[in-house]
C-alpha cells in the first residue's frame, strides 16, 4: 500500500526556519490549490498521472490500469488501482513555471459525493475534465451543480481528442447548452482522431507541437495555412466573448491590437467572476495538450487571496469573521480529509490563515483539546516531504493528531471555525457480521477509521439483532467500505441485503390523555399526561409544553419529553425512525409520592403509542435522482426501466444521437439497476444517482412493507 | 387540494376566458409573440401551469433550455402564486402533482424536427402511457418553420386531442405590420395559425394584445398585464 517514505527527516536540522514557498521565493499570488473533476473515464488520473510527470514529481508514466502493474501515482488505493476508480481524494503539489500547485484528485462516482464536496471547500479552482467523445456527461453535470455550490471559479480540458469520434467544439457548445456555462475555446485541434497533432494557441496565434518521446518538448510553430482562416474567425469569436470583461481589450480589438497579454487579463477576470469557462483541448494518453493547460491553471485559476474565505466565531453567537491570507495573523487550518497511513493517521489540512509550524501549540475548536502539531509534511500521491512550517493558502498534511474531518484548528486566540459542508443523510444500510473473533476486533478499529473519514458513513447496532449495521450514500458507497475491511484490516464480514432507510409521519394531529398507575401496594407509580401530537413541516421532533399551573409539576417535564422522545427510534407501522413530529403537552395529573421521573417517561412513551395509529402515519422512502444517458435509439428502453421502477420522469434532452432522461425514482426499486440497464441497452447507456427527498410510499408498497414487519416480529417470537 | 388548485387557475387562462379567448382547441395553435426579454416563456409556462392545475397533462418542448432550468421556471411562477394565496405550505404536495402530468423534452445542437417530436410522442405514449393534452413549443426557431411544418404540427395535435402553444420572437428594428396581418416573422405562416397573442410593453408594464382568434383579425387590447417581477398575470384597465 502506501509506501510513506520519511525520507527527510535526516535533513530537518540544515533546514532554515523559513517556509518552503519563501525557500522557493515564492509568494501567495503564486499558489494554486485546484481540482481536477470529471466523470469516471474522462481520463482525468491519466491526465494527473501527465501534470505529475512534467512537472517532475514522477519519472515514468504509467497507465490507470497499468500493463506494469504500477498503476496512476495518484490512485495510491489498491482496490481503486483494481477498479480503475479514483475513490479518495488524495491530494499533491507540484510546481510549474514559479506557480506552486497543489492539486486534489477528487473522486468521479456520484456515491462518493461528500469526497468531492469535501475537495471543493478546499479549492480555489478547479479543471473540469471532459471526454471529446462523450462530452458533458451525467457526472459532469452533478459536479458542474457542486462546484456551482461552492462557487468554484473553473476551466475546462476537452480530453481525448485522439478517440475516433472526438469533437471538442460540440463539447464546448454542450458546456453552453447542458450546463449554461460561458464556455470559450482558446484553442483549436490540429488534426482529430488518430490525426490529432497538437493545438492552435488563439491568443498568440500559434501552432503547438508536443514532440519528443512523451511530449515533453513544446514546439511553437507557424499555423498551418490551410487552418489559418478558421484560426481567424475562432480567434475573433473568441476575443467578441471575452472582451466583455475588459474594456481596455475591448477598445484594443476595435483597433486589432489585442495583445496575448490583454486577452490573459480578461478570460482571468471572466473566470473570476465565474462568468467565463475556458475551454482547452487535448488528449493526455497521448501527451499533447497538458502543459497549455498547466499554463492556463497558472494564468487564470485564482490564488488563495483571490477568493474571499469566511469563518465564524464560536465565542460570539457565529459570527462570521473574513480571514486574510496572511502568515502573520492567527492561524486557521481546516481539516478536508484523513488517511491511514503506515506511521499512523495522516490529516490533510488546508491552512487559511497565518502559518502552521512544527512544535505550535494548537487547539481543536471543535473539542477545546491542546494539540501539539509533530510532523508535518507536504504530500506527494504516495511519498510525502517533511516540512517545517506552512502558509496560509497551503495544503499539507500532519501525523499524530487525533481529529475528525471537517475540525479546525487554530493557534491561541479568538476560538474560530471553518463553516461546516452540508452533509446528505444515509439512504442505505446493510447488516456486517465478522466471521471470527479476529474480524470482529479488526472491524471494529476499520469502523471507527472509516467513520472519522467520511460523515456519510455511519455505524449503529441494531438494538434486537445486536448486528452492526453500516449505512451511507449508495450500494456502491457501502460496498467500497466492505472491501476495505477486508483488504486494510484484513476483517472478513458477511453482509446482509441492502436496506432501505426508510422513515414514519404522522399525517394528522391526535389527541391523547393517558394515566399510568400502578399502586398496589409497596412503592407506586403514577402519571398522567395530557396533549396532542401534530405533524411538524421541517425538522425531525418538537416538544412543546404548554402546561400552565403546575398540573405536572415543572420538574418531571424533562422526563415527559424524554418518554416521547424515545419512542422516536422506532415507529408503529415498520420499525423504522419516525420524523416530522411535533408533541405538545397540555395538562396532566402527579401523585405526591407515587409520581416520578420514570412513571412519567412510561406514560409519555405509553400516550404516544396509543396515539400514534389515530395520527395517520405513513412510510416515507428516499427517492432519488437519477440521470440515465444513452444512445437515442433506447430512448424508450430506458423510460420502460425506470417506469417499471415506480419512476417519475421529469423530462429528456436529445442530443446528437445521444438521448439523457431525468427522473425521480425510490431507492428501494433501484437495486440491480446497472446490470438491467446494461443488459437492456448492450452495456451502452449509464446512470447516476442522487439522493432528492423522503416522500410517502404507495398504499400497495405500505402494506406490502407491514406485511414483511409483522411476519418478522412472529418469527422472532 | 383540488379545490386550491382551482383556485390557484387564475394564470393565465382563466382571465383569458373571462376576456373570451379560452384558448384554440385540440388540434389547433396559438402563438405569443413579443420582443426578447419581454416574457413569452413566462406567459407560456403560466399556461401550461393552468392546464396542469387544471389535472391536464402537458409536453413543453425547447431548444435552448435544459431540463433542470424548465423546471425551475414552473416552480418559481407556481411557488409565486402560493405565495399570492399565502399557502406555501401546499407547495410539495402540488409541485408532485405537476410533475406527475408534466414531461419536458428539450433538443440541443439543433436535433429538434416535427417527425423526432411525432417519435418522442409516440415513445411516451407506448412506455409511459403519457399523452399530453398541451403542447407547449417554447424557443422554437420560428423563421425556419414552414406553413407545411404548422399544419404537421397541427395534425400531430388532431390525432393526440392536444392543443399546441408556441412562442416566436418579433424584431424592434422589422417593418410595421400591414393591417389585418400578424408581425413578422409569423406574417410567412399565418395561415396555420388559429390564435394570436402580442405582449406589448407600456409604462413599464406588458399588456396583452389578442391579434386573431379563431382565424379571424381581432387586433384588441386586453384587461390583461404581465407583471414583469412576479410573470404573473393580472387584470390591467385599458389606456
Amino acid at each position: 500500500m502506501c509506501a510513506w517514505s520519511a525520507k527527510s527527516r535526516k535533513e530537518e536540522p540544515e533546514q532554515i526556519r523559513k517556509t518552503h514557498r519563501e525557500r522557493q521565493d515564492m509568494d501567495i499570488q503564486s499558489v494554486r490549490n485546484i481540482g481536477i473533476s470529471a466523470h469516471i473515464d474522462s481520463g482525468k488520473t491519466t491526465l494527473t498521472e501527465r501534470i505529475l510527470f512534467y512537472t517532475q514529481k514522477i519519472h515514468a508514466i504509467h497507465d490507470v490500469r497499468g500493463k506494469d502493474g504500477v498503476g496512476a501515482t495518484m490512485d495510491h488505493m489498491e482496490l481503486e488501482r483494481e477498479r480503475g476508480i479514483t475513490i479518495t481524494s488524495a491530494s499533491t503539489y507540484v510546481e510549474w513555471k514559479g506557480h506552486h500547485v497543489n492539486i486534489i484528485d477528487t473522486p468521479g462516482h456520484v456515491d462518493f459525493t461528500i469526497e468531492v464536496e469535501r475537495a471543493l471547500r478546499v479549492l480555489d479552482g478547479a479543471v473540469l475534465v471532459l471526454c471529446a467523445v462523450a462530452g458533458v456527461q451525467s457526472q459532469s453535470i452533478t459536479v458542474d451543480r457542486q462546484m456551482k455550490r461552492y462557487k468554484v471559479p473553473r476551466i475546462a480540458f476537452v480530453n481525448k481528442c485522439d478517440r475516433s469520434g472526438a469533437n471538442p467544439a460540440r463539447v464546448s457548445q454542450s458546456l453552453r447548452d447542458k450546463l449554461g456555462l460561458n464556455s470559450v475555446l482558446l484553442q483549436l485541434p490540429i488534426g482529430l482522431e488518430a490525426d490529432f497533432e497538437g493545438v492552435i494557441d488563439l491568443i498568440r496565434m500559434k501552432a503547438v507541437y508536443f514532440r519528443g518521446d512523451a511530449g515533453e518538448e513544446i514546439v511553437y510553430e507557424e499555423i498551418p495555412a490551410e487552418m489559418l482562416g478558421e484560426a481567424e474567425a475562432a480567434r475573433a469569436e473568441m476575443i467578441d466573448t471575452v472582451s466583455l470583461f475588459s474594456d481596455e481589450l475591448l477598445e484594443a480589438a476595435l483597433e486589432d491590437r489585442a495583445t496575448p497579454e490583454l486577452i490573459n487579463d480578461a478570460v482571468r477576470r471572466g473566470v473570476l467572476s465565474l462568468e467565463l469557462t475556458p475551454v482547452l483541448i487535448g488528449s493526455a494518453y497521448k501527451n499533447k495538450g497538458v502543459q497549455p493547460l498547466m499554463d492556463a491553471v497558472n494564468e487564470f485559476l485564482p490564488c488563495p487571496t483571490d477568493v474571499p474565505i469566511e469563518a465564524v466565531d464560536l465565542d460570539n453567537e457565529n459570527a462570521p469573521i473574513t480571514l486574510e491570507s496572511d502568515p502573520e495573523k492567527q492561524t486557521v487550518a481546516y481539516v478536508f480529509k484523513l488517511d491511514e497511513g503506515r506511521y499512523g493517521q495522516l490529516t490533510f489540512l488546508r491552512v487559511y490563515q497565518g502559518t502552521l509550524s512544527k512544535g505550535d501549540n494548537m487547539i481543536q475548536t471543535r473539542t477545546g483539546k491542546k494539540i501539539k502539531i509533530g510532523r508535518l509534511v507536504r504530500i506527494h500521491a504516495d511519498k510525502m516531504e517533511d516540512i517545517v512550517n506552512a502558509e496560509a493558502g497551503d495544503i499539507v498534511g500532519l501525523f499524530g493528531i487525533d481529529c475528525h474531518t471537517g475540525d479546525t484548528f487554530v493557534s491561541p486566540g479568538p476560538r474560530l471555525a471553518m463553516t461546516s459542508m452540508y452533509v446528505p443523510e444515509p439512504v442505505i444500510s446493510l447488516s456486517v457480521n465478522p466471521v471470527d473473533s479476529k474480524a470482529q476486533a479488526n472491524m471494529g478499529k476499520a469502523l471507527n477509521r472509516f467513520t472519522k473519514e467520511d460523515p456519510t458513513f455511519r455505524v449503529a447496532q441494531d438494538p434486537e439483532s445486536g448486528e452492526t449495521i453500516i449505512s451511507g450514500m449508495g450500494e456502491l458507497h457501502l460496498d467500497v467500505y466492505v472491501e476495505r475491511m477486508k483488504r486494510e484490516y484484513n476483517a472478513e464480514v458477511e453482509t446482509g441485503a441492502p436496506q432501505v432507510a426508510y422513515r414514519e409521519a404522522i399525517s394528522q394531529r391526535a389527541d391523547f390523555d393517558y394515566i399510568h398507575k400502578k399502586q398496589t401496594g409497596g412503592s407506586g407509580q403514577y402519571a398522567k399526561v395530557v396533549g396532542y401530537v401534530e405533524p411538524l413541516d421541517e425538522g425531525e421532533y418538537e416538544f412543546v409544553n404548554n402546561i400552565h399551573g403546575g398540573s405536572i409539576p415543572t420538574d418531571f417535564i424533562p422526563a415527559c419529553d424524554k418518554g416521547f422522545r424515545s419512542t422516536m427510534a422506532k415507529g408503529g407501522l415498520i420499525g423504522f425512525p419516525v420524523v416530522g413530529i411535533r408533541v405538545v403537552l397540555e395538562d396532566g395529573n402527579s401523585h405526591a409520592v407515587d409520581s416520578s421521573d420514570m412513571a412519567f417517561q412510561i406514560a409519555s412513551r405509553a400516550a404516544l403509542k396509543s396515539v400514534y395509529q389515530k395520527a395517520r402515519p405513513r412510510i416515507l422512502e428516499p427517492i432519488m435522482k437519477v440521470s440515465v444517458e444513452g444512445p437515442g435509439e433506447f430512448q424508450g428502453v430506458i423510460y420502460k426501466s425506470l417506469m417499471q421502477r415506480r419512476g417519475m420522469i421529469a423530462g429528456s434532452t436529445e442530443d446528437a444521437g445521444f438521448t439523457r432522461v431525468d427522473a425521480e425514482v425510490p431507492l428501494a426499486e433501484m437495486f440491480g439497476y446497472s446490470t438491467d440497464l446494461r443488459s437492456a441497452t448492450q452495456g451502452k447507456a449509464e446512470f447516476t444517482m442522487e439522493f432528492s427527498r423522503y416522500a410517502p410510499v404507495p398504499r400497495e408498497v405500505s402494506e406490502e412493507l407491514m406485511k414483511k414487519y409483522s411476519d418478522r416480529k412472529k418469527g422472532e417470537n | 387540494m383540488t379545490d386550491l388548485m382551482i383556485q390557484l387557475r387564475r394564470s393565465p387562462r382563466t382571465l383569458l376566458e373571462r376576456d373570451g379567448h379560452p384558448g384554440p382547441g385540440a388540434g389547433r395553435l396559438a402563438l405569443v409573440m413579443g420582443r426578447a426579454g419581454i416574457g413569452k416563456t413566462a406567459f407560456i409556462v403560466g399556461i401550461g401551469i393552468d392546464a396542469l392545475l387544471s389535472g391536464q397533462k402537458i409536453l413543453h418542448v425547447s431548444l435552448e433550455r435544459s431540463v433542470d432550468k424548465i423546471r425551475t421556471w414552473y416552480d418559481d411562477l407556481l411557488m409565486e402564486l402560493l405565495r399570492r394565496e399565502k399557502k406555501l405550505e401546499h407547495w410539495a404536495a402540488i409541485q408532485l402533482e405537476i410533475e406527475r402530468n408534466r414531461h419536458i423534452q428539450t433538443y440541443l445542437g439543433g436535433t429538434f424536427s416535427i417527425d423526432r417530436l411525432k417519435t418522442g410522442l409516440k415513445l411516451m405514449r407506448d412506455y409511459m402511457e403519457f399523452v399530453p393534452q398541451v403542447l407547449i413549443l417554447d424557443r422554437l426557431e420560428f423563421e425556419k418553420l414552414s406553413l407545411e411544418d404548422l399544419e404537421k404540427l397541427k395534425a400531430i395535435g388532431a390525432e393526440i386531442g392536444a392543443e399546441i402553444w408556441m412562442s416566436c420572437r418579433t424584431h424592434r428594428d422589422a417593418p410595421q405590420p400591414e393591417a389585418g396581418h400578424l408581425p413578422q416573422p409569423a406574417n410567412r405562416v399565418e395561415k396555420g395559425i388559429d390564435l394570436a397573442f402580442d405582449l406589448v410593453p407600456q409604462d413599464g408594464k406588458v399588456r396583452l394584445h389578442v391579434l386573431k382568434d379563431d382565424q379571424k383579425w381581432v387586433n384588441e387590447e386586453l384587461n390583461i398585464l404581465l407583471n414583469p417581477k412576479t410573470l404573473l398575470l393580472r387584470t390591467g384597465v385599458k389606456r
